[in-house]
């Protein structure tokens, strides 16, 4: 039963996996194409020296891309459920339905994370080649929280989705907005380092909110 | 042990302010076809929301298989089959890969009887269904339904959206396989005709209650429409006591009632109406349905 349930959402997500990594490969390679030309011109001091003294990590270009893939993911998986109220149909399977729902957003964040860990070994596997072990590292613990944002962002636009009213649903948006902002507050390099068990907490904690909609979802709520 | 698959108690449910019915109770005997009969708006799709478990009403509780389907075993789920209003299913699915995701999950799964009834349908196995007709798609939930092998069958307003030919063979199909298979099956439809050929017991619902729950033939052989000249001037035909919706129309008036001809010509006669050539007739079920409800 278990294999079933990835099956579907595989059937579900998997063109959109594919649009997504060449989404990714092509924002990536972009970005590095950039620094690339810079160390070319200038060579890679040059690009050391500015890192240390304005503070930036030359990736910003992809500082939403995870929130953006976080936020199609769930859409992909969660529209077809909700349209036609199929998600009947999810929940009349004979199998447990809060797990049935958690494996379905297990997928989700099981896909995100293959996504942003080929985008991350990308990242390393470029840097190291041009920058000190230090560089590399801010690098990508400043792009680490982006990677979090996106992995929050899933469960709660899935939270959105589930949800079976619109007054409640654009509450719901509010509220992810809300916890969106939380972690683009500074753009400083490495400045959540110290925020980052939080920053986890959360994603764990809101792992769960898709629930809170099903149970409306099988109440009955409605406009 | 009780021999009813399905039972509802004292259920009342409102939306907002406005009430659906309350204290409705039911059951549905094992082995029967129950179609669920009701004009727009008396509860039907509120019934069965409550049976699935998609709807939590006001009070009251509905069982099957002696379980709260809210907090119902999957193994139980497993015995009841739903088809959802508008044949909904995983239409960005082809035939091949739904047959295969549900196959995974009852253990009594019909392979055949799927791919028997999509031979029917002159579609690739690997068309996707919301590529598919109305009618295409009724036939890829309905074979679903008879390969889940399921005791009990709940379906929504099977007829929604199927022309005559679909329609007549999804009733077919269904009433062969629930004889055969001696299965449970409750229903709604919009197209009372297709209930007469289907159902063998009916609830007619009316605004906030059940008016019968009997036997179609029973309904059919008891429920008669009486017809007879009007006379002229004003006439106040009696209503209640087993006179369902009298009315005049065109000279004649016209009154329901499971009474015999005698008792309903005593009635006129006592409320001072003449009725001489007071004429008795057995109806089909959609007449005795517009009888019971009424035309308005």
């Amino acid at each position: 039963m278990i294999k079933a349930i990835f099956y579907k959402e595989w059937i579900k997500m998997r063109w959109f996996c594919f649009v997504a990594a060449l989404f990714l490969a092509g924002f990536t390679a972009y970005a590095l194409l950039r620094v690339q030309r810079v160390i070319t011109f200038k060579g890679a001091a040059h690009i050391w020296q500015v890192m240390l003294e304005k503070e930036v990590v030359l990736i910003d270009l992809l500082q939403y891309l995870p929130v953006l893939l976080g936020i199609l993911t769930a859409l992909v998986q969660f529209v077809p459920e909700m349209a036609q109220k199929r998600l009947k149909l999810t929940l009349h399977l004979p199998f447990p339905q809060r797990r049935m729902i958690l494996l379905m957003t297990g997928t989700g964040l099981a896909a995100l994370v293959v996504l942003y860990a080929a985008q991350t070994f990308a990242l390393w596997a470029y840097f190291r080649a041009v920058l000190a072990p230090e560089l590399v590292a801010r690098i990508l613990l400043t792009a680490l929280p982006w990677y979090l944002a996106g992995l929050t962002l899933y469960p709660l636009t899935a939270w959105v989705c589930l949800e079976p009213t619109w007054r409640r649903r654009i509450a719901d948006m509010l509220v992810a907005a809300g916890v969106c902002r939380i972690f683009f507050l500074s753009e400083s390099p490495q400045a959540y380092d110290g925020m980052l068990p939080w920053l986890c907490a959360l994603l764990l904690c809101v792992l769960f909110f898709p629930l809170l909609s099903v149970h409306r979802f099988k109440q009955g709520c409605q406009d | 042990m009780t021999d009813s698959v399905i039972e509802c108690r004292s259920l009342t449910h409102y939306y907002g302010e406005r009430l659906i019915y309350k204290d409705l109770s039911f059951e549905v005997p094992r082995g029967r076809i129950l179609g669920l009969l009701g004009k727009n708006g008396t509860g039907k799709t509120t019934t069965i929301n409550i049976l699935s478990g998609y709807l939590q009403p006001r009070s009251g509780e509905c069982l099957i298989f002696g379980e709260d389907i809210r907090t119902m075993r999957p193994a139980t789920r497993a015995r009841i089959a739903l088809l959802i209003e508008g044949h909904v299913q995983y239409a960005f699915m082809t035939i091949e890969q739904i047959e295969r995701f549900y196959s995974r999950f009852y253990p009594r799964w019909n392979r055949d009887a799927y791919y028997g009834l999509m031979e029917k349908l002159r579609v690739a196995p690997g068309q996707r269904i919301s590529r598919m007709s109305c009618g295409q798609r009724s036939q890829v939930a309905l074979g679903l339904i008879l390969a889940q092998d399921a005791e009990l069958l709940v379906l929504d307003d099977f007829s929604m959206g199927l022309d005559p030919g679909y329609r007549r063979l999804f009733v077919e199909y269904l009433r062969e396989y629930a004889q055969s298979e001696e299965k449970t099956v409750f229903l709604t439809s919009h197209i009372v005709q297709d209930m007469e050929k289907l159902v063998d017991d009916c609830i007619v619902m009316d605004y906030g209650s059940i008016l019968v729950q009997m036997p179609v033939s029973e309904l059919l052989a008891t429920f008669r429409r009486y017809t007879f000249a009007a006379p002229q001037g004003s006439m106040n035909l009696p209503a209640g006591a087993g006179i369902y919706h009298p009315a005049v129309l065109n000279g004649r008036a016209e009154l329901y009632s499971f009474d015999s001809p005698a008792t309903v010509r005593g009635v006129l006669e006592r409320a001072g109406i003449a009725c001489g050539d007071l004429k008795a007739e057995t109806m089909n079920l959609e007449d005795a349905f517009i009888g019971l409800t009424g035309k308005y």
